[in-house]
């Protein structure tokens, strides 16, 4: 190659790097522009902590699960960024590893089997951990010691933990929300549940829950207006090993919860004639 | 530096930025009940609605080959709908005036029933009522 040749090239070179920069500027202030547009935005971390008498995190307040400490169902100007709740790139988050039998026991639920099966569609109690990893609706949180108050805007649910120490039973009744110890580590408030009614489902991908589940939630509040919730699922019958949630991020909301009653879900009806329809098919 | 250094440099240079430019995409998902391609536009007055979880209805005489017939809408859950900005009063002040709604319809062929995705009522504001499928 001479001299002039490797000049040109070079010369090419700079030009197509100029223009890119040129064009990912450009790029760059549009995309800054759509920001300035959007009406919800990211909530920043807010002040510090609040905490309790006795020193721990007070973990108080209405949490919206999502980033932007408001609704963003529906709306229009939303930020994608304030959408989710954590950064599946920076926190991934690993799928569960499923026994072989319990893989085949999810795979053979039809697509409406699957639909009836979750709680937004049968008005059944979402139940812990489902709770935190399957509720696009609110949740207000009252803390004082001793007690850690979970009030579930949907379907009016409510949960208490008491956080004065005391074991888990020896043979728990099966609650949907589960039967809780709690300790804390730092400021870092560690729930173990046991005793849970089977007809939950962990997530709404089919994943159900064998009589073993336990459940370990870890709550922290690293700043006023966010909550993270990170999830143990541990369920020998169902999963080769234990499954963890990303660190998942609640954003502090304005302290409005509404009345939600299931009450007659029109749906149920519908979905049973498509059952019916995929049962005729698989004879 | 050698030429041919040099020129390795540049290229990766460029090719780094190039890369940067490009930007990501994304998807999401419908459920089970209603066919995301049976969606239509519907015109028509809105009579009545029945606010209830977790699905509000609302009632339209909808005008079609000159036969005026009513249909059921599906919505979002109450909670939603007030948080958007569309709750039971926005609706009530519309009753028995025109609305505009794009709206899929029961996989199950259930007659004059959809799922709302948009609608615009007489004040013609675009407002997201369900799942939008198009």
């Amino acid at each position: 190659m001479t001299r002039r040749h490797v000049h040109r090239v070079l010369a090419t070179l700079i030009v197509a790097a100029a223009l890119a920069v040129w064009v990912q500027g450009l790029g760059a202030q549009s995309a800054q522009s759509a920001k300035d547009q959007y009406t919800i935005k990211p909530l920043p971390p807010g002040g510090p902590t609040p905490r309790l008498a006795d020193g721990h995190p007070d973990f108080t307040g209405q949490w919206f699960p999502n980033g932007a400490g408001q609704g963003v169902s529906g709306r229009f100007g939303v930020d994608p960024a304030a959408i989710p709740q954590f950064d599946r790139k920076l926190t991934p988050e690993e799928p569960p590893q499923f026994r072989p039998e319990a893989l085949a026991k999810i795979k053979s639920m039809t697509a409406t089997e699957l639909e009836l099966s979750k709680s937004s569609v049968n008005c059944m109690p979402r139940g812990v951990p489902a709770i935190w990893l399957q509720n696009p609706y609110t949740t207000f949180i009252v803390h004082k010691p001793g007690l850690l108050a979970q009030l579930y805007e949907v379907l009016n649910n409510w949960r208490l933990i008491h956080t004065d120490g005391r074991p888990l039973p020896k043979s728990p009744e099966p609650f949907f929300h589960g039967n809780s110890t709690t300790r804390w580590e730092g400021d870092t408030l560690v729930v173990e549940s046991t005793g849970f009614d089977e007809r939950t489902y962990i997530m709404p991908n089919g994943w159900y829950h064998s009589d073993d589940l336990k459940v370990t939630e870890r709550y922290t509040r690293p700043s006023m207006n966010y909550l993270i919730v990170e999830i143990m699922v541990e369920d020998p019958k169902v999963l080769l090993k234990p499954w963890k949630s990303a660190p998942r991020r609640w954003t502090l909301g304005n302290g409005e919860i509404f009345e939600f009653y299931c009450t007659n879900n029109l749906e149920l009806e519908e979905l049973e004639k498509l059952r019916q329809q995929e049962l005729q098919q698989k004879k | 530096m050698t030429t041919r250094n040099v020129l390795g440099v540049a290229a990766v240079t460029c090719g780094a930025v190039l890369l940067m430019a490009i930007p990501s995409a994304a998807h999401h998902s419908f459920a089970a009940e209603w066919d995301s391609t049976k969606c239509r536009d519907f015109t028509g007055v809105l009579r009545k609605l029945d606010w209830q979880n977790p699905h509000p209805y609302f009632f339209v005489d909808v005008k079609e080959n000159g036969k005026v017939e009513q249909w059921s809408f599906q919505a979002y859950s109450p909670v939603t709908l007030r948080r958007n900005g569309t709750d039971r009063q926005v609706f009530l002040d519309n009753v028995d005036k025109d609305v505009w709604i794009r709206g899929c319809l029961s996989k199950t062929g259930k007659a004059h029933a959809a799922a709302a995705g948009t609608l615009k009522f007489s004040d013609g504001v675009m407002r997201q009522v369900g799942q939008i499928q198009d």
